[in-house]
């Protein structure tokens, strides 16, 4: 039974080639300070804006990965990474999301289906 | 008029019984077909009795909300469509203004070159309109 009113929102590009990364921070964090049932998914490529040091400035883009230590502070707690888009990528040590976890392929699509709706970005 | 297609793919028995509430949140520009087919939906969705609480325009979606647009007059007319979708059913189409003045549309007085149908909104709205709905189709 999917939880009332509650989002997922699925990031799922690189950061910095396109805007949606950032496009669904900002949708996560204005649920988040709503007080809404949110959740933040990083599946496939999405798991690139995962590195820790990261640094956009370089590439004279926003740099809005640094935010992700904001999201506690807006009530974003349930933040998912699928640990198998870590692995397909070699993707390995510490992420710059410290409150994230890292769920199994088949949690995490028990997780996803708790959701009522879900945005993919 | 053609039959909308999605009628029968996208709806189970279930919801043909249970008439349900949906946000639409369209993520794409004028030019993909998927704005055609947020239409077919909304338009399946109002003829098996679903409510529509309003229809989201994020990302490029933004971009089905400028005055200056010019489609070849031989493809599809997503302003006719949508709005008709908007005026005679009534259906509210909720702008998020950020995403829209990134991409060069704006509801200042001189340079105003948004349609007249859509509400000026931002994410806030977004929230009202998960938290009032069953249900949620992002195209």
């Amino acid at each position: 039974m999917s939880k009332v009113n509650s989002l997922a929102i699925i990031t799922t590009q690189a950061p910095y080639s396109s805007a949606s990364g950032k496009d669904a921070l900002d949708m996560a964090l204005i649920f988040g300070s709503y007080e809404q049932d949110i959740a933040l998914f990083f599946i496939g490529d999405g798991v690139w804006q995962l590195i820790d040091k990261a640094n956009g400035e370089l590439l004279q883009v926003k740099d809005y990965l640094k935010t992700f230590s904001a999201l506690p502070f807006y009530d974003v707690e349930d933040v998912f990474i699928c640990e198998q888009s870590l692995k397909d990528r070699g993707i390995e040590g510490p992420l710059n999301i410290q409150s994230a976890q890292t769920l199994s392929k088949q949690t995490l699509i028990e997780t996803l289906k708790q959701y009522k709706a879900v945005l993919r970005f | 008029m053609k039959a909308p297609i999605y009628s029968e793919l996208f709806f189970c028995v279930k919801l043909e019984a249970n008439l349900a509430t949906f946000t639409l949140v369209v993520t794409t520009p004028p030019h993909q077909n998927r704005t055609a087919t947020v239409v077919e939906i909304a338009h399946a969705l109002l003829n098996k009795g679903h409510q529509i609480n309003g229809i989201f325009f994020y990302q490029d979606g933004v971009l089905n909300a400028s005055k200056t647009l010019v489609m070849p007059s031989d493809e599809y007319q997503s302003i006719k469509s949508l709005a008709a979708l908007a005026n005679s059913n009534k259906v509210p189409m909720h702008l998020c203004i950020t995403a829209a003045e990134k991409r060069g549309l704006t509801d200042e007085d001189s340079q105003h070159n948004i349609l007249n149908f859509f509400t000026i909104s931002g994410l806030g709205e977004m929230v009202e309109l998960n938290a009032t709905s069953d249900r949620v189709i992002q195209l």
